[in-house]
């Protein structure tokens, strides 16, 4: 019986916001808003990068620079070719801070050998000239080995690693690209979970308001009814993020390898993938997600039945948006000193753990003891927030008039 | 499950809000097939009582019992229950409204659609049914609620002021389904303040006034009983021996005086009285009261004024 009450509500719920415009709308604009951001990042980073870049190649093995070279022409680099001597590197760093210089690249024996190369710059790189560069060097230190027995064949077809110097101050972050998801995932996160949340909190005070709870109330249990619109909104969010997450992941992996190609002559366009996001990393975004919203969608069901207006719950929600804001507030420190013990003490956290412990396991280095106890503290969380919730939520919902007092809520969760 | 004669009963019921007691050892028992008014001012506990009885709020003593099981929860799908506060999802369609409900009372797809479809056309709003329910008139929302409470032909109706906000068609519809479900033995229990509504469709009556159960019974029996309370009188000359603190109130029309006399009192006294102040008496005569009158006389006359106030049509001047 319970759990065919609810169903009913977790289907109602679903059914009809599903079929809202607002579900449409959000659905399809969703992504294709991100497609023009990314399309018109791609656009303005690909001119930009296009109009300045005088790059170096500083080759100590002289074998590399000119295949080297020659790549990176073809791809729309301005190359100047240096030749090794001692105090090079101060030169050309000199010259990057004049910027008559936009970077340079150092080629060595580990570049010969392994793949291995360093390259100096104004700014980070995008992910794509990286890649472009990689394959570059790969290619020519390839070339140049064909037949030898000391090459590092493995290491090199896998593509070497390439560490980049970034001379800008104001980007001390080492890999432009984790940082990237590591924020915007986070970013994304504190969205998701508060607008679908805070949607539990609306429904319930509509709910309310329009006095057709009680009409349900006479068939079920208070909570069968908040964990059937919990559901039914967490299924709707599930609905939305999927069909996001496939689009960007079609629009990356088709749409901008295929606005960029006729640009740039990127030989091995499979090593894209490398540069997004993993399963493996979309698995735990979706994680964080659902125990984040489970967490706060309790909350705020419990909210929305203690208040009977929208400005009185308004009011009320402010604590819970601070709850999710100072995460927030805290993720640039938190990916750039990933592994401190104020990270790894906030990120435990549960309330702040979907957006901090994110943050900090897109920066990839997390032990995955970390991630797997975030984890149990928020499923305790889920049922710890259950229970309280239900119990407001048991008080609040058929309550009219002032909101309660905190000794009122205390008095609702000792008699609940 | 041993099921007794009774659809419902309430034993020693008291619940309590914070430091207010809206009901108070309250007492109830309505055998099957009865209907049964609970009557009350505003305020006087028949809410919380009616959703003590859908297992809504639980008592804090005593016990309810609904076809003889104590956990009421156990046998919501039998009940049907019209709130007095009710409200519609106003962006679902009416049938898909009416659906959902009937799958939360327990009823079977296919059952529910027949149903609905039946009800619909019944009460002609068979055009409506894809229809979002913010775009029907506040009548026809009200239609749907009703068929929301009956549509799973529960064997005991729970009414919390049905007729209240109801327009005349409605007020109607709503007595005539209640008498259907009455002929086919169902169980009703219904709040209100309107007597008039009571005395047609009650067999039983409870009345309450400050969370306290004042008078239950028959309602034929109570009006029998309380038969020497009400008096019409056909006089001339003064009216001043019609002054007493045996007397609740007078109501003059067409010539003819009603009295109601106070609990208790003795209308030989009110005659002989008459007689001695020397008025000319043509009549004088025991007449059978309205529920009204036995409501005003048991909850007194110190909220005859609120309940004249709420009965808007009725003209109580006493």
């Amino acid at each position: 019986m319970m759990w065919r009450n609810v169903w009913a509500v977790w289907r109602r719920e679903y059914i009809q916001r599903v079929h809202s415009k607002w579900f449409a709308v959000a659905t399809v604009g969703g992504p294709f808003i991100m497609a023009l951001l990314i399309v018109v990042t791609v656009f303005l980073t690909d001119r930009s990068e296009d109009s300045r870049t005088t790059i170096a190649v500083v080759d100590e093995t002289n074998v590399l620079s000119e295949p080297v070279a020659r790549a990176l022409e073809q791809a729309g680099w301005v190359v100047r070719t240096e030749v090794w001597e001692e105090g090079a590197p101060e030169a050309l760093m000199a010259e990057i801070e004049t910027r008559a210089l936009g970077g340079f690249l150092v080629l060595d024996g580990m570049t010969l050998s392994t793949g291995e190369a360093r390259l100096y710059s104004v700014t980070g790189e995008s992910p794509l000239r990286l890649l472009t560069i990689r394959s570059a060097i790969s290619e020519a230190a390839l070339e140049y080995h064909l037949g030898r027995s000391d090459a590092d064949a493995a290491a090199l077809l896998q593509g070497g690693t390439l560490s980049v110097d970034v001379i800008d101050e104001s980007s001390t972050y080492e890999n432009g690209t984790e940082f990237w998801i590591a924020y915007g995932g986070a970013f994304l996160l504190y969205m998701v979970i508060l607008i679908y949340a805070s949607a539990v909190m609306r429904a319930t005070l509509d709910e309310k308001a329009s006095r057709v709870v009680e009409l349900i109330l006479s068939s079920m249990e208070p909570w069968h009814l908040m964990l059937g619109k919990i559901l039914g909104v967490w299924a709707v969010s599930m609905t939305q993020i999927l069909v996001w997450i496939c689009s960007v992941t079609l629009l990356v992996a088709a749409g901008i390898p295929l606005s960029l190609s006729g640009r740039y002559g990127l030989p091995e366009l499979e090593n894209l993938s490398e540069v997004l996001p993993g399963p493996g990393l979309w698995a735990l975004f979706v994680g964080f997600f659902v125990l984040g919203y489970l967490m706060y969608s309790g909350l705020y069901a419990a909210l929305g039945a203690m208040c009977s207006t929208d400005q009185e719950a308004q009011q009320a929600q402010l604590p819970m948006i601070m709850l999710l804001l100072v995460p927030i507030l805290m993720v640039v420190p938190v990916i750039q000193g990933p592994t401190t013990a104020a990270s790894t003490g906030l990120s435990l956290f549960p309330l702040f753990s979907p957006i901090l412990m994110w943050a900090r396991v897109a920066t990839g280095v997390v032990p995955v003891w970390q991630v797997g106890l975030s984890f149990i503290l928020m499923v305790l969380s889920v049922f710890g927030i259950a229970w309280l919730a239900g119990r407001i939520y048991k008080a609040g919902i058929l309550m009219t008039g002032k909101r309660p007092t905190l000794p009122e809520l205390w008095r609702w969760l000792r008699e609940a | 499950m041993s099921e007794n004669g009774f659809a419902l009963s309430l034993n020693g019921v008291t619940k309590r809000f914070a430091n207010q007691v809206a009901v108070s050892n309250f007492d109830l028992a309505v055998p099957r097939g009865v209907t049964c008014g609970l009557l009350g001012l505003n305020g006087s506990g028949k809410t919380t009582i009616m959703r003590m009885v859908m297992g809504i709020l639980h008592p804090d003593e005593g016990s309810v019992s609904v076809f003889g099981a104590d956990a009421v929860e156990t046998q919501r799908a039998r009940i049907g229950y019209l709130p007095e506060e009710r409200g519609v999802y106003r962006k679902m369609k009416c049938l898909d409204f009416i659906l959902f409900l009937s799958e939360i009372r327990g009823m079977q797809k296919a059952d529910g659609r027949r149903s609905a479809l039946e009800w619909l056309e019944r009460l002609e709003l068979t055009d409506w049914a894809d229809k979002k329910l913010e775009d029907l008139s506040r009548g026809m929302q009200q239609k749907i609620q009703l068929i929301s409470a009956v549509i799973h032909k529960p064997e005991l109706l729970i009414l919390d002021e049905p007729f209240s906000g109801l327009d005349p068609m409605n007020q109607d519809t709503l007595e005539e389904i209640v008498l259907d479900l009455q002929r086919n033995g169902a169980t009703v229990v219904f709040s209100t303040h309107l007597m008039d509504q009571a005395e047609r469709l009650c067999e039983r009556v409870c009345l309450i006034s400050n969370s306290r159960k004042v008078l239950e019974g028959d309602l034929r029996e109570l009006k029998a009983a309380e038969t020497k309370g009400l008096v019409a009188i056909d006089f001339e000359g003064s009216d001043e021996w019609l002054r007493g603190a045996d007397i609740v109130g007078t109501k003059e029309s067409n010539g003819t005086t009603e009295v109601l006399l106070a609990d208790g009192a003795d209308h030989r006294e009110l005659l002989k009285r008459g007689l001695q102040s020397g008025a000319n008496i043509f009549r004088f005569e025991l007449i059978e009261p309205r529920l009204h009158d036995i409501f005003v006389r048991h909850v007194g006359s110190g909220m005859v004024e609120d309940l004249a106030v709420s009965e808007s049509g009725v003209s109580a001047t006493i």
